[in-house]
Formats: C-alpha cells, sequence, structure tokens
C-alpha cells in the first residue's frame, strides 16, 4: 500500500462491512434489485442533489449515478454488473468519478445469507484508490470537512 | 512500509485552539506569519512555535520566499490512503443503515414471519 503524495500512485485496499437485517433475502435483494428503491438508500438521504440515477439490473447491465453536495462538484458511479444470483450474491464493478476526474475502481460483491429470519449481509469492497485524486477541487472540499469534522470532534472533548 | 502521518501528532496539532484557528484561517487560502498573528493577537514568535506543531504534524507546509514566510494547508498530508478508504466505508456502512430503515419501514405483512 503506498500512501505519497505523487499524481500517479495507487493504493489498493479491501474492506468489508456485515449487517443482519430482520428481512428475508428475497427482500433485501429487492432493495438491491429495485432502482426506486436502491435509489432511496444509495444516493438519497447523504444530503446529495441526485442529477441522474438509473439502473439495468442484470448481469452486464450498467448503472449511473451523478450527484453533488451543494455547491461541489459533480460526483458520480459507473457501474457494471458482473454477476448476480438471486437472493445470494451481487458483484459489480464501479468507477467513482469526483469533477470529471477517476477517483477510484472498485470491485464489490454483496453476499446474502439466511440468518434466522433474517439476512447476514456482507459487502466486499476490493479497491483501487488513485492519489492523485486529492489534488482535486472535491478532495479540498473533503479535506475541509475532514478538518471540520475533527475539530467538532476535539470541541466536544474540551 | 507505510509512509503515514503519525495519527497522535495529528491529533496532538488540533488538540490546541490557536492552532486550530490557524489551520481554519489556512482553510480559506495561504497566508504569510504576520497575517495569521494579526486577527488572533498574538505574537509571531507564537504564531511560528505552532506552526511548526502543525508542520511537523503534516496538516501545514510553510516556505519561505525573501523574508516572508507563507503558510499553506497540506491538503496530501490530510488525505491519506487511509482516511481514504475510511471515508468510503464510512459511505457504505451509512448506506446500509439507511437500507435497514428502508426494510424496517416497508416491510409487509408476512402472515406470523415476525
Amino acid at each position: 500500500m503506498r500512501t505519497t503524495a505523487n499524481n500517479s500512485s495507487v493504493t489498493h485496499s479491501t474492506f468489508s462491512i456485515e449487517r443482519v437485517y430482520p428481512s428475508p433475502p428475497a427482500r433485501v435483494f429487492a432493495a438491491f434489485a429495485n432502482q426506486g428503491i436502491k435509489r432511496r438508500w444509495f444516493a438519497e438521504g447523504e444530503g446529495w442533489q441526485v442529477d441522474e440515477f438509473t439502473m439495468d439490473f442484470r448481469v452486464g447491465g450498467r448503472e449511473v449515478a451523478r450527484f453533488r453536495f451543494a455547491g461541489g462538484p459533480p460526483m458520480g458511479n459507473d457501474t457494471v454488473y458482473l454477476d448476480i444470483v438471486p437472493d445470494r450474491r451481487i458483484v459489480l464493478a464501479y468507477t467513482m468519478i469526483a469533477g470529471g476526474t477517476r477517483i477510484s475502481v472498485s470491485l464489490a460483491t454483496v453476499e446474502l445469507a439466511q440468518s434466522g429470519d433474517g439476512t447476514r449481509l456482507l459487502y466486499t469492497e476490493q479497491g483501487a484508490f488513485f492519489d492523485g485524486a486529492d489534488n482535486l477541487a472535491g478532495r479540498e472540499i473533503g479535506c475541509r470537512e475532514l478538518l471540520d469534522k475533527l475539530a467538532e470532534e476535539l470541541r466536544a472533548h474540551e | 512500509m507505510l509512509n503515514r502521518i503519525n495519527i497522535d501528532q495529528v491529533f496532538h496539532a488540533f488538540g490546541d485552539p490557536t492552532r486550530r484557528k490557524l489551520v481554519e484561517q489556512l482553510s480559506q487560502g495561504p497566508a504569510s506569519v504576520s497575517d495569521l498573528a494579526k486577527p488572533l493577537g498574538i505574537t509571531l514568535a507564537a504564531v511560528v512555535q505552532h506552526l511548526q506543531v502543525l508542520e511537523r504534524s503534516g496538516v501545514v507546509r510553510t516556505q519561505k520566499v525573501g523574508r516572508v514566510r507563507t503558510c499553506r494547508i497540506e491538503p496530501a498530508g490530510l488525505n491519506l490512503a487511509a482516511d481514504w478508504i475510511a471515508e468510503r466505508r464510512a459511505l457504505w456502512e451509512r448506506r446500509l443503515d439507511r437500507l435497514g430503515d428502508i426494510l424496517a419501514e416497508e416491510e409487509p405483512p408476512m402472515g406470523q414471519a415476525s
């Protein structure tokens, strides 16, 4: 993993998140497969203005999301679905774009498993994160937000 | 091996109200040491001392051109790959929490199952 600040460095990393929902796998799967439901949890609610959200949920199908923070640069996700096993698994690749520049490319795997009456969801993202994107206006904004958050956190402990 | 900023140093840097004010000022754009000192009403020497702490933490970079030392935020110092990935992870944490909320509110009546 390289974290130098030059424009051409790439960091590879993997993270996983697990959730258990009281709904059966079919309903959790539907929340990924249905455009209206997915838009709600995926794109809305972050304080983003959603400019576009279209998806073609089938293997080889694409999803396009365009959004922005108030006054911020346009952000986007370009996704292609690589593997879909109903109620069990979704594998997709996505590029994240900020201000017209690709800032990362990731392989994301969603695994669903029955857990009692509910569903255990495991989200794993394997990504190539482009450090050159740090120079973007978007990252500057992100940096300021980070600073603000850090300051808030520290104030709370004063 | 990770060439990353010592997080303790970053927190130490932000642990002082004067240094936080300096960072706030610099987030508006680069400034000279005397520009920074004015609104704070402290001596240049004190500002320089705080700037040294900030510089050591990698948050701020200073450069002397002629007799003027210019200071700026060093975004590369803050936007570590680790932060980058933590942000992405946080984004998905929030998404999956919202998914949980939506699943809960839309739970249809499914017989006795509950």
